[in-house]
């Protein structure tokens, strides 16, 4: 059953550059080769973000502190709407 | 410890943005030492400081680090000072954590690693009034208690809660509450095996190496401990942070909306960068005639002083002439270098990071590339050094190799002298200067994507930045950077160049020619031979026998260019109009103008691509780590340089221009 309900929560999951603006966001998985990177800077599990621009460099914030980064990085950051 | 009165170390870790340096500089004041870490070139700062139970600590500055995983030499710095092995450098006894309070939950994670290696630690939420402004409530009690350390809320810039964080400090320091989070029963055994395995190793903190050592098995590993640490401070979180529940636009929203806006955004960044160049001229017209006055009335006392002859002719045409001829500039370079501080304090420096990313995406580079090219602006040196932060090798090189392109501060001072013989009128100067700075970067862009994909295979940059919140400039840190700066150049005036002025005027004076004529006596001098050597390779460039010399003479610090000039022409006064009138007025052979604005034109492209500054090319090698990259480049860059002087000169002369 707990499988289940992980299942269909990573099947409603998207990735950060797919992710609409403004809405805000828990952050469900890290995974790719910068993961290491991304979740020093903020990008962990469980963590909370808000995305306020598209673009090739998108904004967001996590806990309050506004960072930039790349199509190709949100792309390994998978989030769920909080 | 070699200060025998220092009872302790303590090292002051935290992000970068934290608010580190101005608590090491609220801490320390003027106690303050600069040196270099054994084997690299990241700076070392240290100070000391009395608690009030009256003990003498060392308070070691490290370099700004996201986690101990280093992406960076400078987080690499840290991670080693803190493991015991970086040459040359002891343990710290205890470790004062900075954390900015308004990122708290991002920031908790290097603390959280911190306490893993079994130090002692003490951590300041820094920024508290400003966590306070945006609502957020925090409960130190609760997060000393999660984390079995205490937590002193302090605003490091308004020195507030600075006497509580002292009564923190005291000796006996804090017992280290080691490894706060636990993993599942198989992690657990790994660790455990592995800390024993460090303790019969003889390690200095085995629970430290125990713990890395798992980590570095596997990605998997690796990931699983940062999420169980992320675990642990969501958890702390909860119960020591109660976040406001507004969604309103901070100021920081606002300004973004314009200053990242695609359109928006460019204007107001090439609004900012003509605001800087043109004030560079206009506001520092006044100062610089009080020194030039100030000059002449030294001269005009010291020549009255000393009666007629050589020793008069050394001090006032030798000495007073040069090393006044770079000091002069000194109000542009205070200047330039306030204006970049004044960028960096208020939070847009990494907004333009943001904005150029996409331009230097097209070469190959990343935003992360356009700090330390911005820095170069100011002086190539802390510039190369800054590409440290570029985690990717190979971008960092191409980084450093075309980063003496982007203009230093030390070519002003023959831009200055050569635009108003080109360009009348401050905004035009402005616009011209500008122009020359473009012209450098442009350049050094277009030279990145050629020589990028030469220097091997690499995946594209990413890029990944931290956008700092909006804040008013900390002034003190504004002047004493711009002090620094303004010091190590009255320095170089006093010491290098003095030294180059004394030798410039030797060589012009000998030998002693049987005229009086000064033409003469100029053209039978050492000078004059060496200018006569050099003349048939400057002449295509459209220069003279002096220029040749001072360009010569310029290698060894680009400023001298000017003071050999103001020696060469024998200006009584150096007045900077009155120079420019004397080079105005000197002609060839078949008496025609020798300066035309066309030879301008030559000698500012030639500065702007000629790579004339030792202490680079000796940076450029330690930061390479080879000899190979700092003489090609300097060799490659001085062939640039003249060719593209060449071309301009002969170009011009083909349309017309003489």
């Amino acid at each position: 059953m707990a499988n289940f309900a992980t299942d269909l929560e990573l099947d409603s999951a998207l990735t950060l550059s797919q992710a609409a603006i403004g809405c805000e966001f828990q952050i469900r998985q890290v995974r790719g080769p910068a993961c290491s990177q991304l979740r020093d800077i903020g990008f962990c599990e469980q963590m909370r973000v808000k995305k306020l621009t598209n673009g090739r460099n998108m904004l967001c914030t996590v806990c309050g502190t506004r960072l930039a980064l790349s199509r190709d990085l949100a792309d390994q950051i998978q989030v769920v709407p909080a | 410890m070699s200060d025998p009165s220092i009872k302790a170390r303590i090292a002051l870790v935290g992000n970068p943005n934290a608010g580190k340096t101005t608590l090491f500089n609220a801490l320390t004041g003027q106690n303050q030492k600069v040196g270099n870490y054994a084997g690299a070139t990241v700076s070392r700062k240290s100070g000391t400081f009395f608690t009030p139970h009256g003990h003498k600590f060392e308070l070691i500055d490290l370099p700004g680090a996201y986690s101990l995983d280093p992406n960076s030499p400078d987080e690499k710095i840290t991670r080693d000072v803190l493991i015991g092995d970086q040459e040359g450098e002891e343990t710290p006894d205890l470790v004062l954590c900075v954390l900015d309070a308004t990122h708290l939950e991002r920031h908790l994670y290097l603390l959280l690693q911190v306490i893993d290696l079994g130090y002692p630690v003490v951590a300041a939420l820094n920024k508290i009034d400003s966590a306070e402004a945006q609502g957020l409530r925090l409960d130190p009690t609760a997060l000393s208690e999660s984390f079995g350390v205490p937590f002193v809320a302090i605003s490091a810039m308004t020195e507030r809660g600075i006497t509580q964080l002292k009564h923190a400090l005291r000796h006996p320091f804090p017992s280290p509450p080691g490894r706060l989070w636990k993993g599942p029963a198989e992690l657990e055994d790994a660790i455990e095996k592995s800390i024993k395995l460090a303790e019969t190793k003889g390690e200095t903190y085995p629970a430290a190496s125990g713990l890395t050592a798992v980590a570095d098995k596997g990605p998997e590993s690796k990931e699983f401990i940062q999420k169980t640490r992320f675990e642990f401070i969501h958890r702390a979180v909860e119960a020591g942070l109660q976040r406001p529940n507004e969604d309103s636009l901070a100021l920081t929203d606002r300004i973004d909306a314009h200053a990242l806006h695609p359109v928006r955004g460019w204007i107001i960044f090439t609004a900012l960068m003509i605001t800087v160049f043109w004030s560079i001229f206009k506001f520092a017209e006044v100062p610089m005639g009080w020194i030039e006055q100030g000059q002449e009335a030294l001269q005009g006392w010291v020549g009255s002083l000393i009666g007629e002859g050589d020793f008069q002719s050394l001090i006032v045409d030798g000495i007073i002439a040069g090393v006044g001829g770079v000091l002069v500039f000194l109000p542009q370079i205070v200047l330039l270098f306030f204006f970049i501080s004044l960028l960096e304090s208020s939070g847009y420096m990494a907004r333009a990071a943001y904005l150029m990313d996409g331009v230097m995406n097209k070469v190959g580079l990343s935003g992360k590339s356009f700090l330390p090219l911005l820095s170069g602006y100011a002086c190539a040196i802390p510039g190369i050094m800054a590409t440290r932060t570029i985690p990717n090798a190979k971008e960092r090189l191409a980084t450093i190799l075309i980063l003496p392109w982007t203009s230093c501060t030390a070519r002003l001072p023959v831009y200055t002298l050569i635009i108003p013989l080109i360009f009348a009128g401050a905004l035009q100067q402005g616009l011209a200067l500008f122009g020359i700075y473009a012209l450098g970067t442009i350049t050094a862009l277009v030279a990145a994507k050629f020589l990028k994909p030469s220097l091997g295979k690499t995946e594209a940059p990413q890029f990944l930045l931290e956008l700092p919140p909006y804040q008013k400039p900390r002034w003190t840190h504004v002047l004493r950077q711009v002090g620094e700066r303004a010091f190590a150049f009255i320095k170089k005036a006093g010491t290098v160049i003095l030294g180059l002025s004394i030798i410039l005027w030797f060589l012009e004076s000998y030998p002693k020619s049987d005229s009086d004529d000064p033409i003469v006596q100029q053209s039978e001098s050492f000078n004059g031979q060496i200018g006569e050597i050099m003349e048939p390779v400057v002449a295509p460039l459209g220069w003279d026998a002096r220029m040749g010399t001072a360009m010569m003479a310029s290698f060894a610090a680009r400023e001298v260019f000017r003071s050999s000039l103001a020696i060469s022409y024998a200006t009584d006064e150096e007045d900077g109009e009155e120079m420019r009138d004397k080079l105005t007025a000197s002609t060839r052979a078949d008496g025609t103008a020798l300066y035309t604005p066309l030879v301008g034109l030559s000698i500012i492209v030639f500065f702007v691509y000629a790579l004339q500054c030792l202490p680079t090319t000796v940076v450029v090698r330690r930061e390479t780590g080879s000899w190979k990259w700092a003489i090609g480049q300097l060799a490659a860059m001085t062939v640039f340089a003249y060719l593209a002087a060449l071309v301009v000169y002969q170009t011009g002369k083909l349309l017309g221009y003489s």
